[in-house]
């Protein structure tokens, strides 16, 4: 039976070709590593924030009057309304994880060099898009925490001179966080954003099949050390067939991705949703402790510490264009991080103080 | 080579340039953001304050506003207009009679002057022994008497005892109060433990945590009628309401107990499942 | 049995386990909610409620209150005070709402006219069928 369909796919599409082509012939290196996965993870990350989210838009309410009370109903009337819920709050954490530690592992493995320098760009710019996806998605609940860590982080623009204001008006649809915000967020989580997500994933997709999966840095001597003055597609003829070798890597990542996500949601189900995550946006009154979630901590706390706002705020932003076209300043052909210390304690010292940053960021 | 770091130093030149410049925008920036209280600096404090708890004043007053602060009003953001009325924001009229000022009220007026908000207990303080012992002889309890005046805490229970109540008259009346209410204030403190468990656990239930509050306030202004039949007469009606919220609390602990059980389900199945296609890698295909 | 076989009918099974883990929420979840949709009313006389006097009833297991206004026709109110939930009483000779607890006071329309209570008193549906006032 399945080879009848088989054979009518094959005759309109050429099935074969493709199986051959993209899973059973297509090589991967020797010795690719787990890491390798994790780009997969995260786009399944994507996705699973994506059905959550569908689900939960059936029953959430885009109004301040009714949005806090149309979660809480989803929480506590709509039977497993909790369930997606979790997933999707547990979930849009865990994306950003993987999304970090794919980028990590990307760099310490050079794999960002020419002529891949596009698909780091591409990358970066879905990570800050990613970001986004969870400042606006941070207010709908309009809670305590959302509204209060919403005004701190709009008004951070005000740093710029001449256009700052405006832009901190342009994100707040206003002065202050209102339901005009609410709607412009709304907006911006559902329908702005993931377009422009997936546009940048296609990209980054049909850069990676095009230029090939990259040699790892380890081991026998990388091709890639000749200088590129013409297109060639990587290949690894001797390599292992993607399919079922790196595709069984990815599946067991998966999983473990979403075992992690349920050991969360069932063991440590507040771990997201403090006391005022619980409590109804009250414009009136400021709670005690405000904190952007945690990704944003470390910029958050160099902001606060760095005497004058206007030059934390340049610092962040040239970080940032650092670092979205890095494979630009990096041009050294050596791959291997063991090989490049400096660069290795560079990096060390800049994830030290990131997470110092961080831990900084979360007592005060 | 060298092009990039011209580059590089002219970014850095536009962005970290106006930095030292002077700008309306720092300082409009500076009023913006850095008052906040999020940004770490104070909210600004009532001017009843700041005058009532400096060196200036005598001593006796010095204490009022630290025992305010100590006080369950203070947590609830009542502050001294709210009960003696004047302007909290301007020094010049906090005392002024035209914003409402009602400076310190006698003895006898305190009832109305607490009244003005506690509506409820005013109406039953009156109908009661202690207030009529008030109105027609100066002699009677008022709400200072059991509540203190600026240090109001939270009412419990404890504040009917053998030290207080026998200032007047023999204690064995409010023993036989205290009594009757004893079992109902019971159940609304193991209720409200319940809830503050449930809050830690994720859940807000905001409507029984009101039906609880207005059971709690109802029950509470009866007693304002010192009236232990009429306590009597009425516990079972309470008592059927708290049930009814007990239950609703039992049942959402289990359904706590059952979320956490279904996911860690789901968690085993697909940690199994890594473990398993983990083997699967392992079997070499022949 | 080959051991690979054996892992893979045992990756289905939990495959299919995990899905139907899924599936079945997810038709709870979907499934339009039942008895809850149907709330209850509550049928009143007229005369039940003389003008400028009131009447305590309860829908959807909650305290409300019907009035009928001088001049403006009967109106229905949750009691429930949107302060912290004590119920609101009404005071005749005043025209208005009063709640016992921290004197929050409404009009009769439902407005807020001083105190803490942060919204407007909840109205309820109500409509005048012949003889009877029916709220809910």
């Amino acid at each position: 039976m399945l080879d009848k369909v088989r054979n009518w796919l094959e005759v309109r599409i050429g099935l074969d070709d493709i199986v051959k082509t993209q899973l059973t012939e297509n090589r991967v290196p020797k010795n690719i590593n787990v890491f390798y996965t994790l780009g997969v993870v995260a786009l399944v990350g994507y996705v699973i924030q994506v059905i959550s989210g569908i689900f939960l838009l059936i029953y959430y309410i885009p109004h301040p009057e009714h949005a806090f009370r149309s979660v809480q109903d989803i929480m506590s009337r709509v039977p497993y309304g909790w369930l997606f819920r979790q997933m999707h709050v547990v979930g849009s954490n865990l994306m950003i994880a993987a999304v970090f530690l794919h980028m990590i592992t990307v760099f310490l493995m050079g794999n960002y060099k020419r002529p891949r320098e596009l698909t780091w760009v591409g990358g970066g710019l879905m990570l800050l898009v990613t970001l986004i996806f969870g400042l606006s998605g941070y207010l709908l609940p309009w809670t305590q925490l959302s509204y209060w860590a919403t005004t701190v982080v709009t008004s951070m623009p005000t740093a710029f001179p001449l256009v700052g204001d405006f832009i901190a008006q342009v994100l707040r649809g206003g002065d202050h966080v209102t339901g005009t915000t609410l709607s412009r967020f709304f907006a911006l989580h559902i329908a702005i954003l993931p377009p422009i997500f997936l546009s940048l994933l296609a990209l980054h997709v049909f850069l990676i099949k095009r230029i090939g999966i990259s040699a790892t840095p380890f081991g026998f001597s990388d091709e890639e050390r000749r200088p590129l003055t013409e297109y060639i597609k990587k290949t690894h003829p001797d390599g292992y067939p993607f399919y079922p070798y790196l595709f069984q890597k990815e599946v067991m990542m998966v999983m473990f991705y979403i075992a992690v996500m349920f050991f969360a949601i069932s063991f440590m189900p507040t771990l997201f949703l403090p006391e005022e995550a619980n409590t109804p946006a009250d414009p009136l009154m400021t709670p005690a402790q405000i904190r952007p979630e945690w990704y944003f901590l470390g910029p958050y706390e160099m902001l606060k510490l760095v005497p004058n706002k206007f030059l934390g705020i340049s610092i962040q932003i040239i970080l940032v264009g650092i670092f979205l076209l890095w494979p630009f300043f990096d041009t050294q052909k050596e791959k291997n991080i063991l090989k490049r210390p400096l660069l290795r304690g560079v990096f060390i010292f800049l994830m030290a103080l990131w997470i110092v940053l961080m831990f900084l960021g979360r007592r005060s | 080579m060298s092009r990039k770091y011209l580059l590089l130093l002219t970014v850095l030149i536009v962005f970290i340039l106006p930095s030292f410049a002077p700008g309306g925008y720092k300082e409009e920036f500076e009023k913006e953001f850095m008052s906040k209280p999020w940004a770490g600096e104070q909210a600004e404090e009532d001017v009843c304050i700041e005058c009532h708890s400096s060196d200036k004043m005598k001593p006796a007053f010095r204490t009022i506003t630290e025992e305010w602060r100590a006080s369950w009003h203070a947590q609830n953001k009542v502050s001294c207009h709210d009960c003696h009325g004047g302007d909290s924001k301007d020094a010049t009229m906090a005392m002024s009679r035209q914003r409402g000022f009602v400076g310190s009220p006698k003895y006898v007026e305190i009832p109305e002057f607490c009244g003005k908000c506690h509506i409820g207990i005013y109406w039953n303080y009156l109908d009661s022994g202690h207030g009529k012992a008030l109105k027609s002889s100066v002699k009677g309890p008022n709400c200072t008497t059991c509540h203190g005046s600026h240090n109001i805490q939270k009412a419990s229970i404890d504040i009917i005892n053998e030290q207080r109540c026998s200032k007047c008259h023999s204690y064995e009346r409010a023993k036989t109060m205290k009594q009757a209410l004893f079992l109902t204030e019971k159940k609304i403190g193991e209720l409200e433990s319940s809830f503050r468990r449930l809050r830690a656990e994720g859940v807000f239930d905001e409507d029984d945590e009101r039906a609880l509050f207005s059971t709690q306030a109802e029950f509470r202004a009866i007693f304002h009628t010192v009236d232990v039949s009429l306590v009597k007469d009425r516990t079972d009606d309470f008592t059927k309401k708290l049930n009814v919220l007990e239950k609703g609390v039992q049942d959402t602990f289990k359904e706590l107990r059952f979320r956490k059980n279904f996911s860690a389900f789901i968690m085993l199945l697909f940690a199994a499942m890594g473990i398993v296609v983990f083997a699967l890698t392992k079997t070499p295909k022949e | 049995m080959k051991r690979r076989n054996f892992l893979q009918a045992l990756l289905a099974l939990l495959g299919s386990i995990s899905f139907a883990s899924f599936v079945y929420p997810l038709v709870r979840f979907l499934a339009p909610p039942s008895a809850e949709a149907k709330a209850r009313k509550v049928t009143l006389q007229k005369n039940e409620v003389p003008v400028g006097g009131a009447k305590n009833i309860v829908v959807n297991n909650s305290p409300a209150i019907v009035i009928n206004r001088a001049g403006k026709g009967f109106i229905a109110f949750s009691k429930v005070c949107t302060h912290l939930g004590c119920l609101v009483e009404y005071d005749k000779d005043n025209n208005r709402l009063v709640c016992p607890c921290h004197a929050g006071i409404y009009d009769l329309e439902g407005n807020v006219l001083s105190g803490p209570p942060p919204k407007p008193l909840p109205k309820l549906p109500l409509r005048v069928e012949g003889d009877n006032i029916v709220i809910g």
